[in-house]
């Protein structure tokens, strides 16, 4: 793994050459950044400090954090509850500086690789561990947020740090188009999770057991509402999502500035799947809301939605695709996909 | 310098004999008034609930407080009981095994239901009676200090009080709160007046319940009851749309048959648009078709399923008694230590006494012989000699402090006052 000033600092300077000419303005700025450094010597200390962050650092944090949660099904201490969330807050900490650092010295639009993606998402889902478990001291939180968020850390790490290919005409819809995605995974995954919650809650009430000591999880009234309204954002920003990059890759066609991408690249595919599997879940969910097993389906659905989300992340970072790849590196990947654009 | 204690709980003595050994607060103090008389100089704490009356006594001096045959004697006396009658039933020790007594009641240790919190209130109370009656001192107050530091200790390091123990409690807290989020928004529906509906519904206004509808046999009954919990009586008739409209019911009537039978509840089923719904089925024959139960969207609760709650956090209260009785050593060792310690105080000051007397001494003769040393050497040289003293000093106070943890340093305070000649 890399610290962040592998992606950036000089090896940044060097390479902006090879990028295209819209580029250059945030190289330069960058370059500026980094050459005001060594005048201001707090600044510079503080941009040394900050270019050793690796993620290594904010990954053992959150890992430390979750060993720290799992000890709660075994014993009580009344510490561990303080170095938990001290532990997901440096990690939090570092991983924001970590994507600032990238930020301002990555050669292109901020956070706009697949890699850079992966952390922003688990950096949402880690404040908002963060903020649920302050709030909810006795709820095993971090239980379930952390291993997803360690999951894309880890999705990170395999993922290109390269850049989205981008072009100013196209940069304001690749940014909606990457925001909706990101607010889609978030929000399937918390609703997934308090689908799967759920369950598990649903299943205790019903063997007629007290709750485990340290293992008490939220009302089954308050999943099955967090569930029910996740799918909901997940299915329209997914559907935002998808209906942005489709205007994306039709402005890419129609101005011939970026290689587009085919219907039948797996990405698009994935994603089409996925959107359309939260329409159904919320119709279904809707349907099934004045039944008396509405709940339950409400949770299954959410839970579904989040294997296959994760089916997709797996899918995404192992398979191959013209999505998201420079056109000199497009991958020809089915026989089709060279002529049949998305849009 | 030691601490006694005589008494007894509901372990050893009978309900009988700790009925009339009891004492109410104006008793207390009373028999408090009492103590100072009979025993001047000796410092002493009542505490008296309905599961055991125990007199903790404390003296700075070398004799010690009375023994606890006296002590016993004492509180007969206070409450009119023959003092022959619990001689064999009041239990006493003394030192540290009284330390880790009190230790363990403030815990709720040696509680009737284990690690129940109000003990700690009473022995809070104790202390204040104490305090008014003017029996404390800076021995019991210290012992008291340290039981209540044990007690929290034991409280937030291990789950001895934490797990419910009554079938009202589990049932609100445990699996009613397992499936609502609050309760201020739901409807409870009360149906008959057995012994635990009262409490149960306690509980659930402690949890936040407004609407309450009672429901009952007989009208009377039900407006009393309804009067009495805050809620609003129903007629008996009402009973199936009370069902539909209710999130939470608990039953408690002594029907013999069931009151909700399967097939009435799958004919309301429908109307209840897939509400969840919460029964605590507290009556023995059981009101609910248990069948009800497996019906999606109910939870259903019988008291057996309670009451193997209530057992299954009954053990584990009983699995953390190693872990609170570590915890409770730990604090006696430190409590013992730090009062082992305070034994060896006169000793200390005496020796820091001699050794300044003697320093000042030598400061006189040396300034006496160099006149002409400035201000600011002269307290040089001052701060020099006491430099010199308090690293002189160190070693035998350490050793003391040492000493302390293993029990009162006799020995070595008897070698300091012979080797430095420091008289009582």
């Amino acid at each position: 793994m890399e610290s962040a000033a592998d992606g950036g600092g000089g090896d940044i300077i060097a390479s902006i050459g090879r990028f295209s000419r819209p580029c250059r303005v945030v190289a330069d700025r960058s370059r500026a950044t980094l050459e005001r450094f060594p005048l201001r010597v707090p600044l510079s200390v503080m941009a040394e400090f900050i270019s050793r962050i690796s993620v290594v650092c904010f990954a053992a944090s959150y890992s430390v954090a979750l060993g720290f949660e799992v000890t709660r099904l075994w014993f009580r201490s009344s510490v561990r509850g303080a170095t938990m969330i001290g532990f997901v807050a440096a990690g939090l900490i570092a991983q924001t500086l970590y994507l600032v650092w990238r930020a301002a010295t990555v050669t292109a639009i901020p956070l706009s690789s697949g890699f850079d993606w992966y952390l922003l998402a688990a950096w949402v889902l880690a404040a908002g561990s963060l903020w649920m478990t302050i709030a909810n001291p006795r709820t095993p939180v971090g239980l379930f947020v952390l291993p997803v968020v360690l999951g894309l850390i880890g999705a990170a790490e395999l993922s290109s740090r390269e850049p989205f290919p981008q072009n100013p005409a196209t940069q304001i819809w690749g940014a909606i188009h990457g925001s909706f995605n990101l607010a889609m995974s978030v929000a399937v995954v918390l609703g997934g999770l308090a689908g799967g919650m759920w369950l598990i809650q649903a299943g205790r009430l019903a063997r007629k057991q007290a709750p485990l000591q340290g293992f008490r999880m939220p009302s089954l009234e308050k999943l099955s509402l967090w569930s029910a309204r996740m799918i909901v954002v997940a299915a329209w920003a997914g559907g935002s999502g998808f209906l942005s990059g489709i205007i994306l890759n039709a402005v890419n066609r129609q101005r011939g500035l970026l290689e587009t991408v085919p219907w039948t690249d797996p990405v698009v595919l994935r994603m089409g799947m996925l959107v359309l599997w939260l329409i159904s879940g919320v119709v279904i969910s809707r349907a099934v809301a004045r039944q008396a097993n509405g709940r339950r389906v409400t949770a299954v659905v959410s839970l579904v939605s989040l294997c296959l989300l994760t089916a997709s992340i797996l899918w995404g970072v192992f398979g191959s695709t013209r999505h998201g790849v420079p056109p000199q590196q497009a991958m020809p990947t089915t026989a089709a996909g060279t002529d049949g654009g998305a849009a | 310098m030691s601490l006694t204690f005589v008494g007894g709980s509901h372990r050893t003595v009978p309900i009988e004999l700790r009925e009339r050994l009891a004492f109410s607060a104006e008793q207390a103090a009373e028999a408090l008034a009492r103590f100072r008389t009979a025993f001047p100089g000796s410092e002493a704490v009542l505490l008296s609930t309905c599961n055991r009356v125990e007199l903790y006594a404390a003296d700075e001096q070398q004799q010690g407080p009375p023994p606890p045959d006296e002590l016993a004697m004492f509180l007969a006396e206070c409450r009119g009981v023959d003092p022959t009658s619990v001689g064999g039933v009041l239990g006493g020790d003394q030192g540290p095994a009284a330390v880790k007594h009190l230790f363990c009641v403030a815990a709720g240790l040696d509680s009737m239901v284990l690690g129940e919190p109000q003990i700690v209130a009473q022995v809070k109370q104790a202390w204040q009676i104490a305090q008014q009656s003017g029996t404390t001192g800076p021995l019991t107050g210290e012992l008291i200090q340290a039981a209540l530091r044990a007690a929290k200790r034991v409280a937030s390091e291990t789950a001895v009080g934490r797990e419910r123990l009554s079938i009202p409690s589990v049932a609100v807290a445990d699996f009613a709160a397992g499936v609502f989020e609050r309760f201020n928004d739901k409807r409870v529906l009360l149906i008959g007046a057995g012994k635990m509906a009262a409490e149960t519904l306690r509980y659930l206004a402690d949890a936040g319940a407004r609407d309450v509808q009672v429901i009952n046999r007989t009208a009377g009954r039900a407006e009393q009851l309804a009067e009495r919990l805050g809620g609003t009586a129903r007629p008996y008739a009402d009973l199936t749309t009370e069902v539909v409209t209710a999130d939470l019911i608990v039953s408690t009537t002594g029907a013999t048959e069931p009151v909700v039978t399967l097939e009435t509840y799958l004919k309301l089923e429908p109307s209840r648009q897939g509400r969840p719904l919460v029964v605590l089925d507290l009556a023995v024959p059981r009101d609910f078709d248990p069948r009800i139960g497996q019906r999606a969207g109910v939870w259903l609760y019988s008291v057996d399923d309670l009451g193997q709650a209530c057992e299954a956090n009954r053990q584990r209260r009983q699995r953390e008694m190693p872990a609170a009785l570590t915890i409770i050593d730990e604090e006696t060792r430190r409590f013992m230590g730090d009062l082992h310690h305070r034994s060896t105080v006169p000793v200390i000051e005496q020796l820091r006494a001699g050794w300044n007397e003697t320093g000042e001494a030598e400061l006189d003769r040396l300034f006496r012989k160099l006149p002409d040393l400035d201000a600011a050497a002269r307290d040089e040289i001052r701060r020099a000699f006491d430099r010199y003293a308090a690293k002189m000093l160190h070693p035998p106070l350490a050793s003391l402090r040492s000493e302390s943890h293993t029990g009162p340093p006799h020995g070595l305070l008897d070698a300091l006052r012979r080797l430095f000649d420091l008289r009582d």
